[in-house]
């Protein structure tokens, strides 16, 4: 396993757990209305989008786990992913929710390009 | 049940989590520390920091642990080398004295004489100041001090099993939990204190459960012996021994002398048979005995079981011989992999910082649940008149268990670098200053269970840690400005997180100062 294999998994593992994370956030009532004011609530299509997106994300996460660390460790780094990106995403979602969206997108691409260079490099 | 499930369950949550708080408190902060006992207990010699510079191959250190065992104890039936890591730079060499000298020092139970070597020059580091390091962490977490090993153990179970029970009605309790998954409300009073236990409590569920779980089931031999009493006759001598088998049993030396082989090959065999898994220990039966065997098992970190794979070789010729590990059972191999979950043994840096973290956050969910419930009683009280005696004493033990802690541990690490290098008893010295510093954080907190004694405690524990990484240059350790440009992170590590642990603390302390937010309902613990 070479090292840049190891980087960019390990990248798509974070940067996908917490980019699923934000946009899970959004697609809630309480976290949606805190970015785009006060009443306001996501079209059933958004809503859906944002949860696909979301899970998309996760198990991209879980994929890069289990390819950097094989079947039964790769759960545990899974879960501790899930627990330090929940961090991320809880301290973003009260103190910086306004750069929530665009941290999710960025984190998300950040995700899939990890894990297109690690498809080619393997 | 007339009030409903989940009335009576919150009841459960409540009582299984307040009454059983103030130890796990202290079970989880030993037992999160833990996860770095080797970088803790090298922060604590400082007198191998210089040895953890120049690191050596394994082969290389290796042969100068055979070196310098045959200069010291040709005549040993066993030899023990723990090869140097990244986590305990010193190369450790124990033996097993000749079986006539043996006899000639009297009975009792077998000593073994032990060095730490350095493993570039093969020199003895004999000056290392003698200290229980993280090992008294981890220890403190299961045995606790100052009582019988077996009571310990007995309360640390009850508290645990208290711990699921709180676990596991917490989680029927907890209506909204996905709802609230990623809700935290600040400056709310005590919607921000239960938002706060919520979410540490939710983000790491896993990990509690896990660590709870697996946490009985190291100990379950103790707790459920019944089983094992009834298949084996009592014997639980006899189970261990089918369980763990050592080397096989009752070999003798031959009587005729032959050249030990270099272990360095030995070592490379066994690595490359890992797929490149470092080895770790080594032992060595009756070395140049014709009849000698080497045992290489591997070093830690590499798999998820605690049960390390070993591979024995021939002492004389250096082939490999059958191993003892072929044909575990798929329970001891649960057990093991268990037992591994909880220690983190297998952790790379990576996993072992997620693991870190994960402990933090429970600390985090026992330390607000334990303020959630004052923060619930008092307005009861205050509404009466009068704060009564209960309020009082769980204020005076959060106050104790929360941040008399990190003072407690803190006077630990101060006692390590102040106390004189060569007094007698140093690691009971430095447990004393552990203590001491607890009782008197605990007495001061049930006298005046005040925001003024919150304050003062996390300030006193703040200072403590923050100064921590001061005081390592100051003793003769090496300081940030060594330790990374020389790539030393076990030290750096220690420094970097005791520096943050320490801001945290004197954070949360000057937050305390400020004056409760006037919409606040309950003004927290305020005097």
């Amino acid at each position: 396993m070479t090292s840049l294999y190891a980087v960019v998994t390990g990248c798509a593992a974070v940067a996908g757990a917490f980019s699923g994370f934000a946009f899970l956030g959004l697609a809630m009532d309480r976290h949606w209305a805190d970015v785009h004011g006060r009443g306001t609530e996501p079209s059933p299509a958004q809503r859906r989008r944002l949860r696909w997106f979301g899970c998309g994300q996760l198990l991209l996460s879980l994929l890069a786990c289990l390819a950097l660390r094989g079947s039964s460790q790769g759960w545990v780094l899974w879960l501790g992913a899930l627990t330090a990106a929940g961090w991320m995403a809880v301290l973003m979602l009260t103190y910086a929710v306004r750069r929530v969206p665009r941290s999710g997108i960025a984190a998300g691409s950040l995700a899939l390009l990890g894990a297109g260079v690690a498809v080619l490099v393997r | 049940m007339k009030e409903g499930f989940r009335q009576s369950m919150a009841w459960l949550h409540t009582w299984s989590g307040l009454l059983v708080g103030w130890v796990l408190m202290l079970i989880f902060m030993a037992g999160t520390s833990s996860y770095y006992r080797d970088e803790i207990t090298l922060w604590m010699k400082p007198e191998l920091h210089q040895t953890a510079i120049s690191p050596v191959t394994q082969a290389m250190a290796a042969d100068q642990a055979a070196r310098a065992l045959q200069k010291r104890a040709p005549d040993s039936e066993r030899w023990f080398v723990s090869l140097p890591s990244g986590r305990e730079p010193a190369l450790q060499t124990m033996w097993a004295p000749p079986a006539g000298e043996e006899k000639a020092k009297g009975k009792g139970r077998r000593r073994f004489e032990e060095a730490l070597l350095d493993p570039a020059s093969g020199a003895e580091l004999a000056d290392a100041r003698s200290t229980r390091g993280g090992d008294f962490f981890y220890r403190l977490h299961f045995d606790l001090h100052y009582m019988p090993v077996p009571v310990a153990r007995w309360i640390v179970g009850i508290c645990a099993m208290s711990m699921l029970v709180a676990i596991l009605s917490g989680i029927v309790t907890h209506k909204r939990i996905f709802k609230d998954f990623f809700t935290f409300r600040p400056r709310k009073g005590q919607r921000s204190w239960l938002d706060f236990h919520n979410v540490s409590a939710v983000l790491a569920l896993p990990f509690h459960l896990m660590i709870t779980y697996t946490g009985l089931v190291t100990l379950m031999f103790m707790y459920m012996p019944w089983g094992v009493k009834v298949a084996y006759n009592n014997n639980d001598k006899a189970f261990f021994a089918e369980l763990f088998p050592g080397s096989p049993k009752g070999p003798k030396a031959a009587g005729v002398a032959a050249p030990l082989t270099p272990l360095g090959p030995v070592i490379a065999h066994a690595s490359q048979a890992w797929g490149g898994a470092p080895a770790g220990r080594i032992v060595v039966d009756f070395p140049n005995d014709a009849a000698a065997t080497i045992a290489v098992t591997r070093q830690e970190g590499h798999g998820v079981s605690s049960d390390l794979p070993t591979l024995i070789y021939d002492g004389v010729t250096g082939r490999p011989l059958p191993s003892p590990d072929a044909g575990r059972g798929a329970a001891v191999e649960t057990r093991g992999v268990m037992y591994g979950l909880h220690i983190g043994r297998f952790a790379d840096p990576l996993l072992r910082a997620l693991f870190f973290i994960s402990g933090l956050a429970g600390c985090a969910m026992v330390a607000t649940g334990l303020l959630l419930w004052a923060v619930k009683e008092k307005p009861k009280h205050l509404k009466a008149g009068r704060i009564g005696f209960g309020l009082r004493l769980v204020e005076g033990l959060n106050i104790g268990a929360v941040a008399g802690l990190p003072v407690a541990m803190a006077a630990y690490f101060w006692a390590n670098r102040l106390l004189p290098v060569g007094l007698a008893e140093r690691p009971a010295a430095e447990a004393g200053w552990f203590f001491t510093a607890w009782a008197v954080a605990m007495v001061a907190g049930l006298a005046w269970p005040s925001r003024p004694m919150w304050r003062l405690q996390l300030l006193a524990g703040g200072m403590l840690f923050a100064l921590l990484p001061v005081l390592n240059g100051a003793t003769g350790g090496a300081h940030l400005l060594v330790s990374i440009p020389n790539g030393l992170w076990a030290l750096a590590g220690f420094d970097g997180v005791t520096l943050l642990i320490g801001g945290l603390l004197l954070y949360a302390s000057m937050r305390l100062g400020r004056a409760p937010v006037a919409k606040t309902r309950l003004a927290g613990n305020a005097a």
